[in-house]
Order: C-alpha cells, then structure tokens, then sequence
C-alpha cells in the first residue's frame, strides 16, 4: 500500500512547503502529489498484496475505488484555486496537508482487512473532515457546522466501535478472514445473538457517514456551512469511501447473514430515497438541494449494496464515479458564482444567484447542466448508466417494490434538477464574465467530458470494474 | 482459575469504608462546625488577594495551543517505554521503527517552531 | 465497403449541432442547419431508391457492439448499436427529415441565440431519426429520452410568456412516461435471454455464422434445461428477442408462468401497462394528454410543428414496435380497453378544440383528437386498422405541421392568436385562406386529402375488428363530425364574414413567397397521399400483415 505511505509524507511534505511556496504553486504540487500517488496505487494492478501485519489487502477492487477516491481529491485540488485570496485567515499549505491525510484514511477505509483498520481509517478522514468543516473560521454557519459534524460524527463512530466489539466478542477476530472462517465453522444456532446487533451496529456507524436517512440530520447543516470546497470533497471522498466499507461489511462480510440486517437496510434505503429527494425539492438553497441530493443518491447506491449480486462491487464503482464527477462539477460551478455573487445578493448560494448564467458564461452554463444532467440520471451521462446498472441488479434479485420507489423518486429528482437549469438558461440576470484559472477550467472540462464519455460508452469503464 | 463473588469481599470492604468516611466526615463537619456569615466570608477565596472583576475573561489562545502541544508531546513519550522495555527482542526493526517515529515527531516539532507557536510575544 | 446511410443520418444533425454550437459561424446558423437536413433528405431519397418494398424484413442494417458487461453468475448484458429500416419506420424518418426541414425553412422569427436554436433542432432532429433507426430496445431508449432535453431547452428558451411551467411540465410528463419505459425495459432485458449471443458465448457458432431458427431453439431448450450454465447466459435488449415467448427465462419474473401478481395483474400485464402509458404520454392519451397544449402554446412555431409532426408519433410507433410485438396476448386481452381510450381520445380533444379560443390551443387539441384515431385503429387488431393508423400517423404528421405553421404566420404578424379577434380575413389575405381552408378540409377528413384515409381506414378496422367493441367506432366516427364543428366554425368566424381585426393598427400583408413555399408543399402532399395513398399502403403493407400473422 505504497500510496498510503507515500501520500502521508506528501502531506507532511506539504505543509513544510507552505513556509516558502505560494498558493498557487502549493496547488500545482499537491496536484503532483496526488496524481503520483494515483500512479504508485495502479501499479499494484492485478496483484494481490497484504499490508501492515494483514490488516490491509490490496486488490483490483480496491485499487478501483482507491482510484476514484483519490481522482475526486484531484478535483477538489484543481478546483480549489489555492482558497482564494485571503492571505490571513486561509492556510492553504495545512488544508491541502489535511486534504492529502484524509486521501489516507479513505484509502484504509477502502481496503481495510481488519476491523481496527477500518476504524482508524474512518478516524482520520473524519477527523480531518471535522477540521476543514470549521475552517471559516470567521463563518458562524462554518463554525456551528463543524461541532454539528464532531458531535454527531463521533456518535456514530461510537456506535461503530460498538458493533466492533461485539463482532468481535462473538467471532473472535478482528480479521475479516478470521471472522469469515470462524462464522463458517460455528453452527449458526451456536452463535450469540449479539453478533446480530453487532452487524446492524455497524451498519449504523457507517451508514451515518454516508449520510443515509434516519441518520442523515447533519448532512444539509453541514454540507451548508462547511466552505464549498470541502463540501465537495465530503461529498465526494467521504461517500466513496463509506461505500467501500458499506460493502465490504454489509456484502463481504456479513453477506451470509443478509436475512438478519436486510429488512433494516431495506427500511434506511427506502427512508432514504424518499426524504432524500422530497426535502430536496424544497430547497431554495442550490447547496442545500445538492446536499438533499447527495442523501437521495446514497439511497440509490444501498439499493445495490441491498441486491447484493456478484455485479453490486462494480455497480457501486460506476455510480460512485459518475456521482464524484457530476458532484465535483456542480459544486464548483456553484463555487464560483457564489463567490461572485457575494456582496451582491443576499444569499449567493441560492438558486436566484444562479439567474442568467448562461448569457455570459456559456462554459460554466453548460458543465453545470451536464452536471444536472448526469446527477438526475438522464440518458448519454454517466448519472443514467449508474441508475440503469442498479435498477439490473434489483430485477435480477426480483425486488420489484423498491424499484419502483426509485424509479418515482427519480423523477421527483428531475425537478429539483432542473431548477437549476432554469436558473441558469431560462432566467435572466445580470452575471458577468467569471474569470477561473487554467486548473479550474480543465478541472471542470475533463470532469464533463468524462461524464459524457461515460454516459455514451459505459463499457470501457464497466470492463474494468 | 475462577472468581466467586465472594472473592471481591475485601474490596467492597474497602469501598464501604472509604465511601463511608467521606459521608462521616461530610455530615459531621455541618453538624458540629459554627456557622457565622460575614461580607468577607461570603467572598472568593483567591489566595488571601482581593478578588478582582470577572471570573470569565478571555485567555490568550497561546495557553491552549501550549498545553495541547505538551499533553501531544507528552503522550509520545509513553509509546518509548514498552519499547525500551523490549528493546532487545525488537532488534534493529524496533529500532528503525522508532526512529520513523521519532523522525515524524521531530519534523512536527520543528514545523511547530517554524510556526511560531511557540514565540510568546508575538 | 458501403456507406453507413442510416449512421450517416444520424451523425450529420449531431455535427452540424456541434459546429452551430461551438459559435463561430454565428451569421449562417440557419443555412448550415438547412443544409445538413438536405443532405440528410439526399441520404434518405438514396434509401427510398433502394429499398424494397416486398420484404418486411429490416434493411440497410448497421450493428456494432457498444456495450457489455458482466452480471458474474448471473451471464450478460448486451446492447448493440443496431439500427435498421423497415415499412414502419420509413415512411417515418422521412416525414421527420422533411418536417424538420420545413421547421428549419420557417425558423425566421428565432431572433436571438440562432446558433444555438439551431443546434438544439439539430440534436431534436438526429434523436428522432435514432429513435426511428433503432433496432435494440436500449439505443432507442436513450434516443427517446435524450430526445426531451432539446425539446426542453427549446420551449424553455425561446417559449411564450409561460415557457418555464410548459417545459417543465412537458419535461416531467414525457420523463415520468420514460421511466415506465425503463422499467418495462429492466424487466425484459433481465427476463429475456438472446440466443444467438448466448451461442456466441458458448463457442456454439462463430460471429459471422449464420444462425437458422433451429438452432435458435437448441439454444433455448438447452436453457431450459439447465444445460448452459448461468454464467454464459446473455441478455440483451434486441427487440427480435423480446419479440420471441420462447426466449423468456422460466423462472424469470416475466415468464407467463410466474406468480409475481400485483393487484390483479400478472407481471407481463404490468409490463404491457408501463409500455403502453410510457408511450401513451408522448402520443397522447386523454388522461395523460394536458402537458400538450400548454407545450404547444409556449412553443414557438417550428418547435411546435417538430412537436405535432414527429414527435407525437413516436408514441404509436413505440406500440407497434415494441409494446405489442412484446406483449401480444396481453394486448388483446385489453383491446377493449385501448379502443376505449382511444375513442374517448376522440370525442374529448374535439370537445375541447370546440371550447377553445386560442387558435394554437384548437389546432392542439385537434391533435390529440387525431390521435386518438392511431389508437383506435392500432387496438382493433386488424390489417386495415393498423396500415390506417400507420397512414394516419404520417397524414397528421403533415397536416397539423400545415396548421401550425398557419397559426404561426398569423401570430407572427400580430401576437395574438384569439380567433374572435379576426373576422374576414379572406378579404385581406386570400391566398392564407386558401391554404387554410384546404388545410381545414383535409384535417377534418375531405376525402381526396390524407386526413380522410387514415381516419376511414382506422375506423374500418375498428368496425371489423373482433377484438374491440364496435360502439367505440362508432364514438370515434362521432369525432369527426365534431372535428368538422370547430373546423368549419373557426374558418367562418375567422375567414368569412365581415372584415374586423381587433386592433386596427395590425398590418396583415398576404403570405410571403417563403412561407407559401412550404405551405403549399405540405398542401400539395396532402393532397397527394389522399389521391395516391398506396404510397404508404405499399411500403407498411408487408410489414403489417407479417406481423399480424406472427402475432396473432
């Protein structure tokens, strides 16, 4: 797990960097260091590796989700734009330090091999989190945000650790072999029947970080107040990692036992769904509906983790790239026009300052609406082709009612969606030329025509995964 | 080898007796203690000083960042005695290990220093 | 090698759309975008000189593999990039070919973001085209629904005061109707499996080989007999697969054996159901009919006739291609039922039209109305009802592109469309009476024009058909009395009588060359399907009765 190494050191690195280099060359090399990072991570490519006393194992699984994890980081980097101009009260050096360790505790999370693994994993990413969260330090919204996600995050990794030491009260390991192999040699009447509560226990801990409902109150709170930049990379970094584990404890692990946690994943997937994409509609707030929206799509990708098909690991990898770009892109285009919509309107974060978008920046227009586009799952984006797979691998398991639900709830996401549009192209307002960087604009470029690229041919991803 | 309940009697024995001189002394110092209120009585006790505005006041931010990086520094410290304990079982691995260690230690510290956190007037 | 036409046709629209868009021609939008739908109608008299009408087999095939994926254990999915043209989609991209021209010749009035208006009509064209060309389920999946997001953008742009509620609207009604679609299409793409890929994944033939109807069935029996192991199974979204019982999976949810029920209705009826009002919304049935006027009203012209010319007909053509080759039995069983909706389509929209005073909204609802007649005739079951409503699809394709396009000179010169604001017009304007009159009289159904065929001939199958109640025909032929009711009324009120203009400012000059250029063109073809309808007749004749032999 050479990135996992060599990213902590980038990070040390960095924020020694921070004493000499400027923001914007601070940017460029944390972009190096990524992009090394991802180089040294596809090395490992087909090869199975144990890590760290076997407590990581690395395969191609866990390379593709490495991957996509740190590509999200990659655009969060580019878009950022060395956080602004604002010399006194942003550390650009110490964010993307803290950025690159939180790069380190997705990939544990990813490919995780012992339970204690994954705790700490989730420990360093969210912890990080925590801090980014608070880092407008000036922004009482960032501030209350920060100690809402604290409070309740450390709840969660309470509840986590519970269902740890349960599991492990009753497996004896922490291994996943070790618990695999001994649940495979104990009678199933001659297990304790806290495993059970273990499992779910669990389940809640990570289901919390993934924002799913009923555990999902912080997530529009936080995503609100947090700077948008690190809204991005919570959305993005923190869901595909939570994912990774998702699957790997609920459908690895615990697969065998899918008739002891299925009903209560079933009931958080279908809450999930349905108050995830009504909330959103709400919204007046284009933050907020994005963080709504990010709730709906967890419901979305459990569905798969529900199925639990041979085809569920590469259907939560597709929608989790599809979503990491699509989410990357409509948040930083939000970004910027909110940045330029401060001071001129009350609430640059709303729709309203979107109006007019279109007439003077036609780009920026039209990645959002890509961005749109692809997160409401509309045909020739990546966003359709991960609803599409999910939707396959739910009438191969024969449930028909969840699907249904989806299948309305998607097109209750169309309307949310499409207010932005309107905003952008159907209203008129006055927005001048944004001028973004050279990284913002390939950032936002590749990242669409990703989308596209993989909304119209799925398959040259879909081969790897 | 296995506990009875019974085994535990002498620390109950201690608990009841250290609970119970609390609650002993506690009760008998209202009971016999005279109680004569004056305006100088009633004030803070601050060391024998005049007790001056609020207790509320802001402190300098220096004073937490101090004390966090010592409890830090501190706590690493812990990490070296098991080792130095096993030293010679853990050979050279245990010691290019802690040296890793103490390595990302020291490049914190010098970061903290770099960062002038530890400059009092400033 | 040979030239891939059907591509070609899809792939000129999308790279005019791409050079439009990329702004640098800004002055000539609308001359490039008339000149790829030229060279796209070239293209098509090229197929139109080889095609045969004898078979009722696809032609000019293309096919390339595009996607697949792995289930693990559970086999694969296949979807190809198969296109094909046969008797029902000819006379279709045709009419989309010259509609879209005319929508493009009439585009005058678009003042502002041309490039991009064109572009947009440029994507709406090469979709339709795709849907019409496409032979897997899937690739005509996507078209259909990529194809909302041009029509939204250009109702939501250029649309009348209201353009935000209609395109939106439009877009939730057409998008929820695709949604059915999508999950009839799961549950077949999962139910179904393709046994000529699946030959090709267990080395039985090689790609190339031919693969006759017996070896088909080995396939599929050694499928059912648990011969072939699940991990070689291929699925894949070929309408000729669905079309085939035989292929559906035993233990799959489709199969007519399942006990998948859900109130009352078995799975397949369900699948039929989500098909039939997935496509029924885009036609539109009368319940699902109201996103119609308001998208017509807020569209401008040519979007309009983009709208009612083509768009419109993919509702009937999703029927015929797909939901009841799929769904055969089930579709009978229902037939009753769809005449019924089909006639109350009828006799509600012309009811409506009678109501209505804005022009735009009569000539909308007059659409729905004609519709209505598609379906009667595709429910009666019957060789006549179905060539009449596959005629009637293509008359009403010219005739409301006719109407609108009237409304829209007449908007253009005055913004208003209130029909009791004009009266005698013929006076002013003679030849825009003319060409409306004639309009008029060949959309309520004069025989000698278009209109009359399709409607008598969709009718006949109704009264014949065995399937469907004779009342509905009877309904539906109460429909065009009513058509002939707000017709010739409006054409009084409006054309007839003594002249008054509301406003005595509006300046109403006679039709221009340009416009009198495509109106009589569609007049004149009007006029020359009704005189020569075997033009269709004898491309759909083939096909109809082929497949009505196959299905029933």
């Amino acid at each position: 797990m050479t990135p996992v190494i060599a990213l902590s050191l980038f990070g040390i690195i960095n924020l020694f960097l921070g004493f000499t280099f400027k923001r914007q060359s601070l940017q460029v090399v944390t972009l190096l260091f990524i992009i090394c990072s991802m180089a040294l991570t596809a090395m490992d490519w087909n090869h199975e590796y144990l890590w760290f006393g076997d407590m990581m194992k690395t395969n191609n699984l866990s390379i593709n989700f490495s991957l996509i994890i740190q590509l999200a980081g990659l655009l969060v980097v580019a878009f950022s734009n060395g956080f602004g101009k604002d010399e006194v009260y942003t550390q650009p050096a110490e964010y993307y330090a803290i950025l690159l360790f939180s790069l380190v505790g997705a990939l544990l999370m990813v490919s995780f091999q012992n339970l204690i693994m994954l705790f700490v994993g989730l420990e360093i990413l969210s912890v990080a989190m925590y801090v980014l969260t608070g880092s407008d330090k000036r922004n009482l919204r960032s501030n209350e945000a920060a100690l809402k996600y604290f409070l309740m995050g450390s709840f969660a990794t309470g509840f986590l650790l519970f269902g740890i030491a349960l599991v492990y009260g009753s497996t004896r390991s922490l291994y996943i072999s070790g618990i695999l192999y001994n649940l495979s040699h104990t009678a199933p009447e001659s297990l304790p029947s806290f495993l059970y509560a273990g499992i779910i226990l669990m389940g809640i801990g990570l289901l919390f970080k993934i924002s799913a409902a009923p555990f999902h109150f912080w997530t529009p709170d936080v995503y609100e107040g947090a700077p948008t930049i690190f809204t991005m990379f919570m959305s993005t970094v923190v869901k595909t990692a939570g994912f990774a584990a998702i699957y790997h404890i609920l459908d690895v692990t615990f697969g065998g036992f899918q008739k002891n946690w299925i009903i209560t994943v079933y009931f958080i997937t279908i809450i999930t769904l349905i108050l995830g994409n009504i909330s959103a509609a709400y919204q007046q707030s284009a933050k907020r509906m994005l963080a709504f929206s990010s709730i709906s799509h967890a419901g979305y990708m459990l569905l798969t983790v529900c199925a639990n098909q041979p085809s569920t690991s590469s259907n939560i990898l597709y929608y989790s790239l599809a979503y990491t770009l699509a989410t990357a892109v409509s948040f930083a285009v939000l970004m910027v026009v909110a940045e330029y919509q401060t001071g001129r309107t009350e609430k640059p974060e709303n729709f309203d300052a979107l109006n007019g978008l279109a007439k003077n920046n036609p780009s920026l227009a039209f990645a959002f609406t890509v961005a749109l586009l692809s997160l409401a799952g509309i045909p020739l984006t990546a966003g359709f082709w991960g609803k599409f797979f999910v939707f396959t691998d739910m009438f191969n398991k024969n449930l028909t009612y969840p699907i249904i639900i989806a299948v309305l709830m998607s097109a209750v996401g169309i309307y949310y969606y499409f207010k932005g549009i309107i905003s952008v192209y159907f209203n008129s307002g006055e927005i001048e030329k944004i001028e973004t960087s050279f990284l913002f604009k390939i950032a936002l470029w590749s990242a669409c025509i990703g989308t596209l690229v993989l909304g119209i041919y799925p398959t040259l991803l879909k081969s790897i995964f | 080898m296995n506990y009875q309940p019974s085994d535990f009697l002498p620390i109950f024995v201690q608990l009841a007796a250290a609970m119970g001189f609390i609650v002993f002394t506690m009760i008998v110092t209202h009971i016999l203690g005279p109680r004569r209120s004056t305006k100088l009585k009633d004030e803070a006790f601050e060391c024998g000083i005049e007790s001056q505005g609020d207790a509320r006041t802001p402190i300098s931010i220096k004073y937490f960042l101090v004390a966090i990086l010592f409890v830090l520094f501190d706590i690493e410290i812990v990490f070296m005695y098991p080792w130095a304990v096993n030293f010679k079982q853990l050979s050279w691995t245990g010691f290019w290990e802690m040296a890793v260690f103490m390595g990302l230690l020291l490049a914190g510290f010098v970061y903290v220093i770099k960062k002038g956190i530890l400059k009092w007037e400033k | 090698m040979t030239l891939p036409i059907l591509s070609l046709i899809i792939c000129i629209p999308l790279l005019a759309a791409l050079v439009l868009a990329s702004g640098k021609l800004k002055g000539y939008a609308q001359q490039i975008s008339l000149g790829a739908s030229l060279i796209q109608i070239g293209l098509l008299i090229k197929l139109a000189l080889g095609y045969q009408t004898s078979t009722a087999t696809f032609q000019w095939v293309e096919q390339h593999d595009w996607i697949h994926f792995s289930l693990g254990s559970l086999g694969q999915f296949v979807a190809k990039y198969h296109l094909g043209i046969d008797g029902l989609s000819f006379g279709l991209i045709i009419l989309t070919g010259i509609i879209s021209s005319i929508a493009i010749w009439n585009s005058d009035s678009i003042k502002e973001k041309t490039s991009s208006y064109f572009a947009l009509i440029m994507l709406l064209n090469a979709s339709l085209m795709g849907c019409f060309l496409a032979k897997d389920f899937l690739l005509f999946y996507l078209f259909f629904e990529f194809m909302l997001l041009p029509m939204y953008f250009l109702i939501g742009i250029w649309g009348g005061p209201r353009k935000e509620y209609a395109s939106i609207k439009f877009f939730i009604y057409t998008l929820a109707g695709s949604l059915f679609i999508l999950l009839a299409l799961l549950a077949l793409g999962t139910s179904y499996i393709d046994p000529y890929e699946t030959a090709l994944a267990i080395d039985f033939i090689q790609p190339g080989q031919a693969f006759s109807a017996e070896n088909a069935q080995m396939i599929q029996t050694a499928i059912a007999n648990g011969e072939i192991a699940s991990d070689k199974w291929v699925h894949s979204f070929d309408a000729a697969v669905f079309a085939d019982l035989k292929n559906c999976y035993y233990k799959s949810i489709l199969h007519p054996d399942s006990a998948w029920v859900l109130g009352n209705l078995s799975a397949r009826e369900w699948a039929f159901w989500l098909l039939f009002i997935g496509f029924g919304i885009k036609l539109p049935i009368v319940p699902f009919h109201t996103w119609l006027p308001d998208a017509h009203v807020e569209a401008p012209t040519p979007v309009s006739v983009l709208l009612a010319g083509v768009l419109l007909k993919i509702g009937a053509y999703g029927w015929l291609r797909f939901t009841l080759p799929f769904f055969p039995k089930e579709a009978l069983e229902f037939s009753n039922i769809l005449s019924g909706i089909g006639a109350i389509s009828i006799i509600y929209g012309a009811f409506n039209a009678l109501a209505m005073t804005d022009l735009k909204k009569l000539v909308a609802y007059s659409s729905i109305s004609h519709m209505g007649f598609v379906l009667l005739g595709i429910a009666s079951f019957t060789a006549e009802g179905w060539q009449g409503a596959i005629f009637q699809l293509i008359s009403h394709g010219v005739l409301s592109s006719l109407l609108f396009l009237l409304v829209g000179v007449i908007y253009d010169r005055t913004h208003d469309r209130s029909i009791q604001n004009y009266s005698g017009l013929a006076q002013i304007m003679p030849a825009y009476t003319f060409i409306t009159g004639l309009a008029f009289f060949a959309s309520l159904g004069l025989p000698g024009f278009s209109g009359f065929i399709g409607e008598f001939f969709s009718l006949m199958g109704s009264f014949n058909s065995q399937h469907s109640s004779a009342i509905w025909a009877i309904l539906g032929g109460l429909g065009i009395i009513l058509g002939a009711g707000y017709f010739l009324w409006t054409f009084q009120k409006m054309f007839l009588g003594k002249q008054y203009l509301k406003n005595s400012e509006w300046l109403l000059s006679d039709l221009t060359r340009k416009e009198k250029l495509s109106l009589y063109f569609l007049g004149i073809s009007s006029l020359l399907l009704g005189i020569f309808p075997s033009i269709i007749f004898n491309l759909t004749d083939n096909w109809v009765s082929h497949l009505i032999n196959q299905l029933f």
